[in-house]
């Protein structure tokens, strides 16, 4: 899962980037409003943490323009401004989610999964399920039959973002392209290793390997 | 304070009765003694016929009959002489059996009572010296018919003077109310600047008003401006010092802290006092209160955006309905009912399993706001500790705090009650009586 966090207190950003890579997510972080409006729009983001009071444009300025270009990514508005006429400003404007600061970090992370979920098609479940597999995203393990499967933090990534896009044909550029943020060098090769040990831990079925194509996950569960 | 249709009406009742009178009593003051200037030269003219006809005769002075008026002759003729020699006096016969009393000094007397029928005399006495006596002749004349006219001629005025003091009345009483109708009208809008149906005075008003309107129209602004920046400006404070306590919070819960869990509780529950003070007060100091509002709150605008935002922030799992009449607008500023709404409907769906409803009831005495839910609900007995201070409502549920308090400052400052009852599903009712302003 890659996100984009649109946060110009840097002392935040420092410490939401870190929680949020320990969730396991790859995250890209973004101070100004003007650079915000551009790449939110180019790069293929899963979900967007959006502060309102931003330099150069406005955060919620920033929202109407990519809701405008046609930007379906879900966007969690995260601001210290929160009276309920703005929080329903904030809703016009097309936000999905509204988290006024001060706020616990492990509530950031818990709206996240779930808004994740929701974008997902997979609303109304505590946990992520596909495949019969259930995805515990606190201790990052797999759950299959009631017993727990350990994962690697690369390991956990993958499979999240396989779980969230069951039956879908996922391309080695599309893996890459949502699992590591602007900054890391990617790799195929690495992808396979971990496809590779995933498919150990849970049986060969659980991925396939659609040849010129990509991956699949969960064909054939169903 | 009297009304200025009053006072004006008064002051010109009692300026035209006064003037009114005056004129009238001076005018015909001055026009008796007019009359009596010209009755007099013709007093005069019979005075000196009198004196010709006085002629020498075979025993001394005799009057000359064939110079007399037949006036003279004819009884209470209204035309009577008196000739007074040293010794003796004479009087014409009209004066019948009556005396016409010589007076003490020549010139013209009015207000002599003579006869039988009471007449008012003009009396002239003249002094002359003929044929080396001395005579003085005492002409007079009927009055009455000239005093009865004046008598007439003052009731007309009188009557005349009543109508036209009426008709200068409603005339007055148009005047004024056509002077007064910007006035009127300001005291319509200022009436409809009350309930929030405007937001500004009409400008276009006679030149006597423009300081007025243009003063309300300016504090107006000048209102509605200092609270957007006030409400601005603590959205900027709220911003500067929620941002460095978000970092906090985060920082509270590192991992380099796990071995120290007295120093992560420590932090975390003052972090969270600083947290709530800081919302409660910001919450506080943005209300607008008793000022008047921009714009009303309109029910059918407003409430689906707030329904929607909260279903956003909950979860679609609840189902949020309000009960409005159509059309319904609120008369308080739509910053504050949001809030007011936003609060109460928050904690309803924190506690509610699947449904919340508001509605909205405008009664005789102002409107009732209703949030209900089916959520556990609150013991009765437990219910009026949920106001005190200290208590929060919603203190064992995860979410922004705050809860209820600024839902009671909010309805205190306009006034109104809050009631704690069961709702029809079992949960908690929250019913808001707000007086009309």
């Amino acid at each position: 899962m890659r996100l984009l966090l649109v946060e110009d207190h840097v002392p935040l950003a420092d410490e939401l980037i870190a929680g949020l890579q320990r969730q396991g997510y790859a995250v890209d972080w973004l101070a100004d409003g003007r650079d915000a409006v551009y790449q939110g729009c180019s790069e293929p983001y899963d979900l967007i943490v959006l502060d309102l009071g931003l330099p150069g444009v406005p955060g919620l300025d920033v929202l109407t323009q990519w809701r405008a270009g046609g930007l379906a990514t879900p966007v969690l508005i995260l601001t210290a401004r929160d009276s309920w006429a703005e929080r329903i400003e904030g809703l016009k404007a097309g936000a999905d989610d509204y988290l006024t600061k001060p706020f616990h970090p492990e509530e950031l992370y818990l709206r996240i999964q779930s808004l994740l979920r929701r974008s997902k098609g997979q609303a109304n479940q505590p946990t992520l399920k596909a495949a019969g597999l259930h995805l515990d995203e606190g201790r990052q393990c797999v759950v299959r039959d009631g017993a727990d499967i350990q994962l690697t933090a690369a390991e956990f990534r993958l499979l999240r973002y396989f779980m969230l896009h069951p039956e879908q044909i996922l391309s080695k550029s599309h893996l890459a392209e949502h699992l590591y943020d602007g900054e890391t060098e990617r790799d195929s090769n690495v992808l396979e290793v971990h496809v590779n040990h995933l498919r150990r831990k849970l049986g060969k079925s659980v991925i396939e390997t659609r040849r010129g194509q990509g991956y699949l996950f969960g064909g054939q569960a169903s | 304070m009297r009304s200025i249709q009053r006072r004006l009406s008064l002051g010109l009742i009692s300026v035209m009765v006064v003037v009114g009178v005056v004129l009238a009593q001076v005018s015909l003051w001055l026009f008796e003694v007019g009359l009596q200037r010209y009755l007099e030269a013709g007093l005069r003219n019979d005075s000196e016929s009198l004196l010709v006809a006085l002629v020498r005769g075979p025993q001394g002075l005799q009057l000359d009959e064939r110079h007399l008026s037949p006036a003279y002759q004819r009884p209470f003729s209204g035309h009577y002489f008196r000739i007074d020699f040293a010794d003796s006096h004479w009087r014409s016969r009209s004066l019948w059996d009556q005396d016409l009393p010589l007076l003490p000094q020549p010139g013209l007397h009015s207000n002599l009572q003579l006869g039988p029928d009471g007449q008012q005399l003009l009396v002239l006495r003249s002094d002359y010296r003929r044929l080396g006596q001395s005579i003085s002749i005492s002409v007079a004349q009927d009055y009455t018919p000239v005093r009865e006219s004046f008598q007439r001629m003052r009731q007309i005025g009188l009557g005349l003077g009543l109508a036209g003091l009426l008709l200068i009345l409603i005339l007055q009483r148009l005047t004024v109310h056509r002077a007064l109708r910007p006035l009127e009208k300001a005291r319509e809008q200022i009436a409809q600047l009350q309930q929030g149906q405007r937001s500004q005075l009409d400008e276009q008003v006679p030149a006597e008003l423009e300081p007025l309107v243009a003063q309300i129209n300016h504090l107006l602004a000048h209102t509605e401006d200092s609270l957007k920046r006030s409400r601005n400006a603590l959205g900027n404070l709220g911003h500067a010092l929620k941002t460095p306590l978000a970092v906090l919070l985060s920082l509270a819960s590192n991992e380099q802290l796990d071995a120290h869990p007295e120093l992560r509780r420590i932090l975390k529950e003052q972090l969270e006092q600083v947290q709530q003070r800081l919302n409660r007060e910001l919450n506080r100091a943005r209300l607008s209160g008793d000022a008047l509002p921009g714009a009303l709150f309109d029910c059918d605008a407003e409430l689906p955006g707030l329904l929607a935002t909260l279903n956003m922030i909950h979860g679609e799992h609840l189902a949020l309905s309000y009960v409005s009449p159509s059309g319904l607008q609120l008369p308080w500023d739509r910053e504050d009912l949001l809030e007011l709404l936003g609060n109460l409907l928050d904690n309803a769906c924190k506690w509610a399993d699947a449904e919340v409803r508001l509605s909205v009831v405008e009664t005789a005495e102002g409107f009732v706001l209703s949030v209900e839910d089916d959520g556990p609900g609150i013991p009765e007995a437990q219910r009026d500790q949920v106001f005190s201070r200290g208590t929060r409502l919603d203190e064992q549920t995860h979410g922004h705090g705050l809860g209820l308090g600024i839902v009671r400052d909010i309805v205190e400052t306009w006034g109104g009650v809050l009631v704690l009852g069961e709702s029809e599903w079992g949960g908690l009712k929250v019913e808001i009586q707000l007086p009309r302003r």
